[in-house]
């Protein structure tokens, strides 16, 4: 069917050139439109939608455009992702080459999320922001459906879930949604009822089964939680405010010196495994190296967030596995013979 | 628990039963209600939105002075989008020369590769069909009355060919129509064509003139549509029969909840309760079957086709090659021959012309014996 090919083979490019974008805006460390459409005309996007496209194609790509530029509008992107989300919007939706133009479709359950967002731009005073968005809803950019897509049931295609870019990603903010004010309320409202009840039906009220302190300690358990957040958070941020050249150099450095150090332990991981007789005194992979966290691929724009939590965990204990695989059809080959690197299952020999 | 969820689940709002699949089942007047609460009437107006009110509020919300209104505009405007200058002709159906962005990378590729191909392969049929679904935009219609009103519900529905044919075991077929929120399902049943509606049945070789008078559609005027559990009948004809009956009293034996009955003409779409993306049936002439899937309700906008008598509007269908005379391959085929002597094959399709030609005299006698069936071709829609 023309429709799912187009859609699969114009997807990925164009989520590439969206995290491009929204990458280096995020690197402006600022929300403000002019920062936005300096990196627009730049990267020269609104070239995306030309060349000819065939019949309805033109259509059918402005409309997917606008469909996945909608997802960064949302949570759990942050803030500014999600402002440059709303520019990027107002981008497409102006410099498409259909007509009539292909509006952005807004589904009933995310009014309430784009409303919040609507309010703290207020609050936060981002006149821009506000501007935009309600120049969209004024000049009819807007329908109001029931669900961001349309819907036609294609169980056995492969469904394509946007994947959230990890670098975007809102800070979790998991402690402070699992104990949130009304929950200490409660949880004091409860504890206090208990306290009376027991004063009322024992005389010696000096056994205690629960913490007396409980949601006090909760609430600065929390704080404690937030306060080490922002310290981890600033102290990323200031490193970079203030190495911003040299770190840049150093990164290129690094990244080479990684590499180097990366093939270094591959091949260490795997000559060094002794032979049968010999197991128990296995040599142990300097992990040293790889531990420092280095990047995974050359990117183009250099990360200055720090990895969040999840990725961090990732990284620890899931990462590693990959390079101590020990490639036994190496073990007994010589270093000179070159059949044996060919992929062929060969039976394991003992030396 | 104790304290309760702090916001109720909203049982009108569409969420996703699987996700990009289909959602749970809500009530479309419902829905309609929930946004046009959540708006305000002049964000779904058809007009257009004055400037100088629109900035006016804007000022006043956030308390800023006009000259920082000024300037805000002048920065937000459209033109600070724009990648050439001004007096720079621009070329919009060639990809600009080193493309940095990813997708216009591929897409020089694909023109690139376009170039080289000699023939350019776009029939003439699916440019026309393409242009269909932008056929009615825009519409006004002359009388005001029959203007579609604010905030009204669009949907848009799927209906599938039946899939009794090999060929439409790979693709899916459709023809998507655009109803309003207050048609009746009746709307929706008349609006669908199915070539199965005008199947004559019976031989016509001694009286080939007769053979219009006898429609399926004319005959068997039972329909019904399911609905989550429930099942729409036609009722609006005295020959037509509760065809649902059978299945409900089949239900009722095996282990399956109870379906309910209700009548097609009486039950609008507001008062529908759906999944959106579900697949659904409707059935007539007994065994025709189709399956229908909403995938889209929105609210109605400015560059909608606006006219009530336009809708239900047809906005795609699928073209089937049809099958051609055997003797002139001109004109479709309207009989089919079997036991024919003078066909070369049996069964054999011949149009109109062919067909009187070779099988009947001058006078309109019949010459040979053989059994002659009108044909009715899947593609006599396109």
């Amino acid at each position: 069917m023309p429709n799912g090919k187009a859609k699969d083979r114009f997807l990925k490019p164009l989520v590439a050139d969206y995290e491009e974008l929204l990458g280096r805006f995020q690197q402006t460390e600022s929300v403000r439109f002019e920062e936005f459409t300096a990196i627009w005309r730049n990267m020269g996007f609104s070239s995306v939608f030309y060349g000819s496209l065939a019949g309805n194609e033109m259509r059918e790509f402005c409309h997917l455009t606008l469909t996945m530029a909608f997802n960064y509008f949302l949570p759990p992107y942050s803030f500014q992702i999600r402002v440059g989300g709303l520019y990027l919007l107002y981008g497409l939706y102006h410099t498409q080459l259909a007509s009539p133009k292909e509006k952005i479709r807004i589904a009933l359950k995310d009014w309430e999320q784009i409303q919040k967002f609507y309010q703290d731009s207020v609050n936060s005073q981002h006149y821009d922001a506000v501007y935009i968005i309600r120049k969209l809803i004024a000049e009819n950019a807007v329908l109001y459906t029931a669900m961001p897509q349309m819907l036609t049931f294609r169980v056995k295609k492969k469904p394509q879930h946007h994947k959230v870019c990890e670098e975007f990603r809102d800070r979790p903010e998991r402690v402070k949604d699992l104990i949130s004010t009304d929950m200490l309320q409660e949880v004091a409202n409860i504890q206090g009822h208990h306290e009376r009840l027991k004063a009322s039906v024992l005389e010696r009220s000096s056994i205690a089964v629960t913490q007396q302190d409980l949601p006090a300690r909760l609430h600065s358990c929390v704080l404690e939680f937030l306060h080490w957040q922002d310290r981890h958070e600033n102290h990323g941020d200031a490193d970079h405010l203030v190495y911003a050249e040299e770190k840049a150099q150093q990164v290129e450095s690094s990244n080479r010196a990684q590499l180097l150090a990366s093939i270094k332990t591959k091949s260490y991981g795997c000559l060094a495994e002794a032979s049968k007789s010999r197991r128990h005194r296995q040599v142990e992979m300097d992990t040293s190296i790889s531990g420092t966290g280095y990047i995974k691929e050359a990117t183009k724009y250099h990360k200055s967030r720090a990895p969040s939590l999840k990725a961090r965990t990732n990284k620890n204990l899931c990462g590693e596995g990959d390079e101590q695989k020990i490639q036994y059809w190496l073990l007994s080959a010589a270093e000179e013979d070159k059949t044996a690197c060919k992929n062929r299952p060969m039976p394991l020999t003992s030396e | 628990m104790a304290a309760g969820s702090s916001s109720n689940v909203n049982e009108n709002i569409p969420v996703f039963e699987y996700k990009d699949i289909n959602t749970k089942p809500f009530h479309v007047g419902s829905f309609r209600t929930a946004w046009l609460e959540k708006l305000k009437p002049i964000d779904y107006s058809y007009e257009d939105k004055y400037e100088e009110n629109e900035d006016a509020d804007f000022a006043k919300e956030m308390g800023i002075a006009p000259e920082t209104l000024d300037e805000l505009k002048a920065i937000c405007s459209v033109d600070t989008l724009r990648c050439q200058a001004e007096d720079e002709p621009l070329d919009t159906n060639v990809v600009p020369p080193d493309p940095t962005l990813q997708t216009l990378i591929q897409r020089k590729k694909k023109q690139d590769y376009k170039d080289t191909l000699r023939i350019d392969k776009i029939s003439r049929v699916d440019h026309y069909q393409d242009e269909l679904e932008s056929l009615a935009v825009g519409k006004r219609p002359e009388d005001p009355v029959d203007l579609v009103p604010e905030g009204e519900i669009i949907l848009s529905i799927n209906v599938l060919y039946p899939a009794i044919f090999e060929r439409f075991r790979y693709v899916r077929p459709h023809m998507t129509l655009q109803m309003l929120g207050s048609h009746s399902l009746v709307d929706l049943r008349d609006a669908i064509c199915c070539i199965s509606d005008l199947q004559v049945f019976g031989e016509f070789s001694n009286t080939p003139d007769m053979a219009p008078d006898f429609i399926s559609k004319d005959h068997f005027k039972s329909a019904f549509f399911y609905f989550e559990g429930v099942f729409y009948n036609d009722m609006r004809h005295p020959e037509c029969q509760d065809m649902s009956e059978t299945t409900i009293d089949w239900a009722k034996t095996r282990d399956f909840p109870t379906f309910h009955k209700a009548n097609m003409e009486d039950t609008r779409f507001y008062d529908l309760k759906v999944k959106v993306g579900y697949p659904y049936l409707f059935c007539h002439q007994g065994d025709c079957e189709h399956v229908v899937i909403i995938t889209d309700i929105r609210l109605a906008h400015k560059d909608d086709c606006l006219d009530r008598k336009l809708y239900p509007l047809l906005t795609h269908k699928h073209r089937v090659m049809t099958r051609k005379c055997a003797v002139c391959h001109v004109y479709i085929g309207r009989w089919l021959t079997t036991n024919d002597p003078f066909a070369p094959n049996d069964p054999c399709l011949f149009c109109e012309r062919c067909f009187r030609m070779l099988h009947y005299d001058k006078k309109g006698n019949k010459l040979g014996q053989f059994l002659a069936y009108p044909y009715v071709d899947p593609g006599a829609f396109n």
